[in-house]
C-alpha cells in the first residue's frame, strides 16, 4: 500500500496529453504577440478604460512602460524589496487566488510571495522552452522587484507626478487650465516594465502572466 | 393570546433564517396566522381576507411606486452611463491618492443611494467603482464597505425611503423629512470616518493578478464597443441623481413627480430626441425586474402590518410589548443601542422583515409615538442596510469585491452601530 503523495499541481503529471498539447498552442500563440499588445490588454481589463480606444491604450502602455523601464535604470542594481523596508513573507494560496505576489503597506510595508504560483512559473517557463527569456529563479526575482516599484510609487508623491505627466491624459481642460488625470492601471505596467528591466528579462513579466493563467485554467479543467 | 402572537413571530423568524422560506412569504403567513389567532372573522370588517389580505396588499402602493421609479431612474443612469462617468472622473481626478478615490466613490454612492437603494444601488455605483478603487490600491473589504456605507449616508435621502416610512408608520412626509435631516450628520459622518481609518488602518494593496494580462472575453468587447459609442455622459447630465433630491428637499414637491422630473432630465441630457420613446420604454420594463424584490416585500410587509393593527391582535400584544419597553429616554437609548445586532441575519428587528411588524405593534399599542418609532426603524435601517451579510446589497458588494459577507459585516459594523446609536439619541431627545 502507498500514502498518497499529494502537492503543487505540475504540468508534467497533471495534465492529459491532449490537453498539454491545447496548452503549448495557447502559449506559443501567446508569444507570438508583441510585448506592447500585453500593457494595452492590461490597460484594456482595467475598469474606467472601458470607453477609450486601442490607440490610446496603446499610446499609455507605451509610455508607462518607459517610465518603468527608466526608473529601473535610475534604481541601480542594489535593488530589492529590502532596499525600500519591505517585509518578505512567503506563503501558498496563490494559485487559488490567482495571484502571484501582493504589496500591502500596512501594518508593515510587506511583500508577499505566493511559493506555488512561482513554482508553477518556473516549471511551466522550463516546459515552454521560454529559459533564455525567463531564466531560472526570474521569476522570484521579477516579483519582488514588481511589487519594489509599487512601493517606491506609493512613498513618493513626485514619482506618482512624473508617470502621470508622462501618460499626458487630462482629467479637465478648461482654456489654459488643465487639470492632469490619472491612468488606473498604469502603475501596474510600470512596474512590470521595471521588473523586466530590473531582473534582465528578455519579455514582459505578462507574457509569462498570461501563460500561468492559461496553465491554471487546464490543470483545472482535467 | 400575546404569548401564541410572539410565537408566532419566532416561528417566522426562524422560518426566514433557516431560508426555509423567502422572507415576503413568510411576512404573508404570518400576517394570515397573527389575524386568525387574533379572532379576526374571515370577511367583513377587520377581517382576514378584507382587511389583512386586500387592504394591506396595497398599503404601501406609493412605496411601491416610487422604488419603481427610482429603479427606472437607475437603470437609465446605467444604460446611458452617467453612473459609470461619475466613477470614472473621480478616479482621474484623484486615482493616485487611493483615499480620495474611496471619498470620491463614497460620495458617488451616496448620490446614487438617494435615488435607489439595496443591490441595485450597489451595483451602480460598484461595478465600477469597487474595481476602480482596487485598481488603484484600496483593499477588497474597504472597497466593499465604501459602497455600502456610502449607499447608507445616502439613505436619509432615499425619497422611496421617505415613502415608505411615512405610509407605514402613518406620518407626514415633513416628519420623516424632518429626522431624516438630523439623522444625516451621523451617517454622514460614520460613512467618512470609515473610509479614513480604514484608509489610515490598512494602507493601500497593489497585487500580480494573472488574471491582468488575459485576453478580453467577447461579452467584454461587445460592453466596451458600446462604452466606446457612448463615450462619458455630459457634465450637466451627471446631475441627475440630485435632481429628486433637490426637488423634494428644496422645493418640498412631492415625492414621485420629484422622481419623475429626475427621470426626464436623465432621458432629455443623454438622449436624441427620436431615440427618447424607445430608451424609456427599455429602462421602464428593465425597471420593474429590479424592482421586483423590493415590491414584493412592500406588499408582504403591508399584510403585516394590517394584521398587528387588529383590534384583537393590539388587545393581545398590548400589555406584554408595554412590560418589556424602556420609557426611561436613557434606557430607550441603551437598551435599543444594544439590540441592534437584532436586525442582522434577517432578525426580529429588522425593518423590511418582522421588524416592521413589531413597529406597528408599538404604535397602534400606544407604547411610543409614531415618530419614536421612526427613529428607532431609521436608526435600524442603517446598520440592515450596511452590515446585515444576508441582504443582498452586501452580499453583491462583498462578492464582488472577492470577500466574504462576513468581513464586510465585521469591518462596518462598528460604525453603523455609532450611527444608529446617534439617531436612537436625537429620537430620545426629541421624540420621546
Amino acid at each position: 500500500m502507498t500514502a498518497a503523495v499529494t502537492g503543487p499541481p505540475s504540468l508534467r503529471n497533471g495534465l492529459s496529453a491532449a490537453r498539454s498539447g491545447a496548452l503549448r498552442e495557447t502559449c506559443a500563440r501567446l508569444a507570438e504577440a508583441d510585448d506592447a499588445e500585453f500593457g494595452v490588454r492590461l490597460l484594456g481589463n482595467t475598469p474606467t478604460h472601458e470607453a477609450r480606444g486601442p490607440e490610446e491604450l496603446e499610446r499609455w502602455a507605451e509610455a508607462a512602460t518607459a517610465f518603468g523601464t527608466e526608473l529601473a535604470a535610475r534604481a541601480g542594481p542594489h535593488g530589492g524589496a529590502g532596499r525600500t523596508g519591505a517585509r518578505v513573507v512567503e506563503r501558498d494560496g496563490g494559485l487559488d487566488a490567482l495571484l502571484l505576489a501582493r504589496y500591502v503597506s500596512r501594518p508593515v510595508p510587506t511583500v508577499e510571495l505566493y511559493t506555488d504560483t512561482l513554482a508553477l512559473g518556473e516549471e511551466l517557463a522550463g516546459w515552454l522552452g521560454w529559459r533564455t527569456w525567463f531564466a531560472a529563479g526570474a521569476l522570484r526575482g521579477a516579483a519582488l522587484a514588481h511589487e519594489e516599484a509599487h512601493c517606491l510609487l506609493h512613498g513618493d508623491a513626485a514619482l506618482r507626478r512624473a508617470l502621470r505627466d508622462r501618460l499626458g491624459h487630462s482629467a479637465l481642460r478648461l482654456g489654459r487650465l488643465r487639470i492632469p488625470g490619472h491612468v488606473a492601471g498604469a502603475d501596474e505596467l510600470a512596474a512590470h516594465a521595471y521588473a523586466a528591466a530590473r531582473c534582465g528579462l528578455g519579455r514582459t513579466p505578462l507574457l509569462l502572466t498570461a501563460a500561468l493563467a492559461s496553465a491554471v485554467r487546464a490543470l483545472g479543467e482535467d | 393570546m400575546g404569548i401564541v402572537i410572539l410565537l408566532l413571530m419566532l416561528a417566522g423568524v426562524g422560518l426566514m433564517l433557516a431560508r426555509k422560506l423567502p422572507t415576503a412569504f413568510a411576512l404573508v403567513l404570518l400576517g394570515v396566522a397573527i389575524a386568525a389567532v387574533s379572532g379576526a372573522p374571515l370577511t367583513g370588517k377587520d377581517s382576514i381576507v378584507d382587511t389583512v389580505l386586500q387592504e394591506g396588499s396595497v398599503t404601501l402602493a406609493a412605496t411601491m411606486l416610487a422604488v419603481l421609479i427610482g429603479s427606472w431612474l437607475g437603470k437609465l443612469m446605467e444604460e446611458t452611463g452617467i453612473a459609470g462617468t461619475l466613477v470614472r472622473k473621480i478616479v482621474e481626478f484623484g486615482g493616485d491618492r487611493p483615499t480620495v478615490v474611496a471619498l470620491g466613490v463614497l460620495a458617488v454612492s451616496a448620490l446614487i443611494g438617494t435615488v435607489t437603494g439595496s443591490a441595485p444601488a450597489a451595483m451602480m455605483a460598484g461595478i465600477i467603482g469597487i474595481p476602480a478603487m482596487i485598481a488603484v490600491g484600496v483593499p477588497k473589504t474597504t472597497a466593499a464597505g465604501t459602497i455600502l456605507m456610502g449607499i447608507a449616508a445616502g439613505m436619509p435621502f432615499e425619497l422611496p425611503v421617505w415613502q415608505f416610512f411615512s405610509t407605514a408608520l402613518d406620518l407626514p412626509v415633513d416628519t420623516v423629512r424632518g429626522f431624516m435631516l438630523k439623522l444625516f450628520p451621523f451617517a454622514a459622518a460614520f460613512a467618512v470616518l470609515f473610509v479614513l481609518v480604514e484608509s489610515r488602518r490598512r494602507g493601500v494593496a497593489h497585487t500580480w493578478s494573472l488574471t491582468s494580462a488575459d485576453e478580453r472575453p467577447s461579452g467584454g468587447a461587445r460592453r466596451r464597443s458600446r462604452a466606446r459609442r457612448l463615450g462619458d455622459a455630459p457634465w450637466y447630465a451627471l446631475l441627475a441623481p440630485a435632481v429628486p433630491l433637490v426637488l423634494a428637499l428644496g422645493f418640498e414637491l412631492a415625492i414621485i413627480p420629484s422622481m419623475l422630473a429626475g427621470v426626464l432630465y436623465a432621458l432629455a441630457t443623454t438622449t436624441r430626441p427620436r431615440e427618447m420613446n424607445k430608451r424609456l420604454l427599455r429602462t421602464l420594463y428593465a425597471a420593474f425586474e429590479v424592482a421586483a424584490p423590493p415590491i414584493a416585500l412592500f406588499v408582504a410587509i403591508g399584510i403585516l402590518l394590517a394584521a398587528v393593527k387588529l383590534p384583537g391582535a393590539v388587545e393581545a400584544l398590548d400589555p406584554l410589548v408595554k412590560a418589556v419597553s424602556p420609557a426611561n429616554p436613557f434606557v430607550f437609548v441603551l437598551v435599543f443601542t444594544v439590540l441592534a445586532p437584532l436586525c442582522l441575519y434577517r432578525g426580529p428587528l429588522n425593518v423590511y422583515g418582522l421588524g416592521a411588524g413589531i413597529a406597528g405593534v408599538l404604535i397602534s399599542a400606544g407604547i411610543y409615538p409614531a415618530t419614536a418609532v421612526l427613529g428607532l426603524t431609521a436608526s435600524y435601517n442603517q446598520v440592515f442596510g450596511v452590515a446585515d451579510p444576508t441582504s443582498t446589497q452586501t452580499v453583491w458588494a462583498a462578492q464582488y469585491s472577492g470577500v466574504s459577507p462576513q468581513q464586510v459585516m465585521v469591518r462596518t459594523l462598528p460604525y453603523v452601530w455609532c450611527v444608529a446609536l446617534g439617531g436612537l439619541c436625537v429620537t430620545a431627545a426629541t421624540r420621546l
